[in-house]
């Protein structure tokens, strides 16, 4: 750097770019002289406010590892014995919507006015505040306001939590993620595995899985394409075919065939014959896929 | 060059700590903690696949021991398989063929090269060999990889159990190096 | 060795100076709970801030496991929560952090209504704020359908319920949050991308703005 030396006479560049070199190295302010007590962000005041947040992160993390977050059950839309209550924050509109003066025929005064208003008025608060006083016990109105909101909110939070515990109590019902909670200690203390509540869908059983017509539907090549288990492959799965065609229906699949969503299934009649198999096998096999249904 | 002797003049006039370093460091030492209470456990929770245990696969049977020939010859079966929260059927094949010395084995169909599927004595260019159709990898029937393929053919791990043929989880090609 | 590499970007992007304004500026003695115990109450915004910072990295972890799909949802949040490692902590944090994370918006908003600290010069930064608890209240809100459970499927019904009462937009607002006449597939999937990138994206960009204007103002007198 040959031309470093002029830096302090006139601005040079990096290269061509238009970053500034600079030669002096940026020195820390030093507030320590300033009337008063200030101090620099980092590291004086950050070290501080660090130490409140290792506080308040040792208790969260002492939170989440003895409270595990709650699950209930999958959801359920048939499930009418449900209670159904939202997160906590949300418990005083959710409570302010039961009022007299907010719901029925007042409902739009409930969710939009009463809401919209307080909501609206924290929005514009410094526009409607606009004094320069700041201590809030010169302020009486925008002070008093707050603090009736607070005690409304905080009134409509209790309210709306005992209803739900008296409701509860009513009609007998423990929450699902308390339920599975003492399900899953009471089968840990047991010694058994973790239990899933996932629904499994159940697999339809094959009826009659002995009938010959299932060598026939190998012979007449069915199984290349329904699959060997008849959980079909490039061809449908003809379990529980029955469910919706019938015998009749069935037959004139295998005769002429069917665009269905997997694909073409061409008319299967013919070469069925020619592999060997008699009407009567032909027959045996649309009868008895016409007996697969779903087991109630 | 005038900014390095200054700087290095000042390091010699303070030789201990000063206390705005203290300051920093202990507020690298607190940033640390925080940023690993937060994201030690995360982290954990994402890697956890790499430190599962494995469960060795169970073993499944396939087909009779007396249906095996020296040709070989395409079985497929299905595997339960776990993952995660999804369980399904999987639904694989093995060429299964007794060898030159009398042995059963059991190859997988999956070419070595890139994946596809080879088949028995599917081209006619390569009599009694295993013919992969993408790049034309070709094995033998021992599964030694002839061309294209850098590995012979995997092995399934198998056992024979009163008459049947088992078939488990896939290995290295024990015929053919 | 880091010094080095530290100098040779420094040389050529000047970024000493970008870092320095954040790090040197004054903090007034008023704020420092070491000085006046008092002065905790200032906080509350940095906690926020924190506990934002822990929202957004436990959700993108979760996001490895989760799918917004009505038939899997439940079962990856159940798959996550009982069988992976410290999934059950994770989610944890997910789940507690978005409750504190309102508890502390709503101290810092006291804080700074009760201080007067919204007033000229600093309304447009208080404007800012009640956006972000806006916004928080939707991350909430949308958040609580994703594990399909019973309860986040009957609150969200009636939360799109109460939506469907506003007059006039409320039955379009209710449809285009569900996604279509029920709530179902389409709800789900939309709450996810409302919850994970819509959102907090628009959270991002509001926190910039926070953040930019507390800079340029500095930090309210004291009283």
């Amino acid at each position: 750097m040959a031309h470093g030396h002029n830096s302090k006479e006139k601005v040079v560049y990096v290269g061509d770019s238009r970053i500034r070199q600079r030669s002096e190295r940026a020195t820390p302010p030093d507030y320590t002289a300033y009337p008063g007590k200030s101090e620099a962000f980092i590291p004086n005041f950050l070290l501080k406010e660090w130490m409140v947040g290792c506080v308040m992160l040792v208790g969260f993390l002492v939170l989440t590892i003895s409270e595990p977050a709650p699950l209930g059950y999958p959801a359920d839309p048939t499930n009418a014995a449900f209670i159904p209550v939202p997160d906590w924050y949300f418990l005083f509109l959710y409570q302010l919507l039961k009022m007299p003066y907010a719901s029925g025929d007042y409902v739009v005064l409930g969710i939009v006015g009463l809401p919209g208003v307080l909501f609206g008025a924290l929005l514009l608060a410094p526009f409607l505040d606009t004094g320069k006083e700041r201590r809030f016990y010169r302020r009486p109105i925008a002070s008093a306001m707050m603090f009736i909101s607070l005690i409304g909110v905080v009134y409509l939070t209790v309210t709306s939590w005992a209803g739900y515990q008296e409701e509860l109590k009513l009609t007998g019902t423990t929450p699902e993620h308390i339920v599975r909670e003492e399900e899953a200690r009471d089968r840990a203390l047991a010694g058994l595995p973790k239990e899933s509540k996932v629904k499994k869908e159940a697999e339809i059983a094959l009826v009659a899985p002995d009938d010959p017509a299932m060598e026939s539907m190998k012979v007449a090549t069915c199984l290349g394409c329904h699959g060997t288990d008849l959980k079909g492959q490039s061809g449908p799965s003809l379990r529980g075919i029955g469910d919706t065609l019938s015998e009749e229906q069935i037959m004139d699949v295998i005769k002429n065939g069917k665009q269905g969503a997997k694909g073409n299934m061409p008319p299967m009649y013919d070469s069925a014959k020619t592999q060997g198999l008699s009407d009567e096998q032909i027959n045996g096999i649309a009868a008895w896929l016409a007996k697969q249904k779903k087991a109630e | 060059m005038s900014n390095h002797n200054e700087h290095e003049k000042q390091g010699n006039e303070r030789k201990e700590m000063s206390r705005r370093q203290f300051l920093a460091y202990t507020l690298g030492g607190t940033t640390a903690f925080m940023a690993g209470g937060v994201t030690l456990p995360m982290i954990r929770f994402a890697v956890n696949p790499l430190l599962e245990k494995k469960d060795k696969g169970a073993l499944i049977k396939v087909v009779e021991e007396s249906k095996i020939t020296n040709e070989p010859q395409e079985f497929s079966f299905q595997k339960h398989q776990v993952d995660g929260w999804y369980e399904s059927e999987a639904k694989l094949s093995a060429y299964i063929s007794k060898g030159e010395d009398g042995k059963i084995f059991a190859l997988s169909p999956i070419c070595q090269h890139l994946g596809c599927t080879i088949g028995w004595n599917s081209d006619k260019n390569y009599p009694n060999e295993y013919h992969c159709p993408c790049h034309g990898a070709h094995y033998t029937k021992d599964g030694k990889n002839l061309a294209v393929a850098p590995r012979p053919l995997k092995e399934y791990e198998m056992e024979i159990k009163n008459g049947f043929i088992y078939l488990g989880d896939l290995m290295d090609n024990t015929r053919v190096k | 060795m880091a010094k080095g590499i530290y100098n040779w970007i420094d040389e050529r992007l000047d970024i000493t100076p970008m870092w320095r304004d954040v790090a040197d500026h004054e903090v007034p003695e008023h704020v420092n709970p070491a000085h006046h115990f008092s002065a905790f109450v200032y906080c509350f915004g940095g906690l926020t801030f924190f506990i934002t910072v822990i929202q957004i990295l436990s959700g993108m972890f979760l996001t490895m496991y989760y799918v917004p799909d009505i038939i899997n949802a439940y079962a990856s949040v159940e798959f996550l929560q009982t069988k992976v490692a410290f999934g059950q902590i994770v989610r944890g944090m997910h789940h507690w952090g978005a409750s504190l994370v309102i508890v502390m918006l709503f101290l810092h908003t006291l804080r700074v209504f009760f201080t007067g600290s919204y007033k000229a010069p600093r309304e447009m930064n208080w404007v800012v704020g009640v956006l972000i608890l806006f916004v928080m209240l939707g991350l909430g809100f949308t958040g609580y359908l994703l594990p399909w459970d019973n309860k986040a499927y009957f609150a969200t019904k009636v939360g799109l319920q109460i939506a469907d009462s506003v007059p006039v937009i409320g039955p379009y607002v209710k449809e285009f949050l569900q996604g279509g006449t029920i709530v179902g597939a389409q709800t789900l999937s939309r709450f996810f991308a409302l919850h994970v990138f819509f959102l907090p994206a628009v959270l991002l960009a509001l926190l910039g703005g926070h953040f930019f204007m507390i800079r340029k103002q500095g930090i309210s007198g004291p009283l």
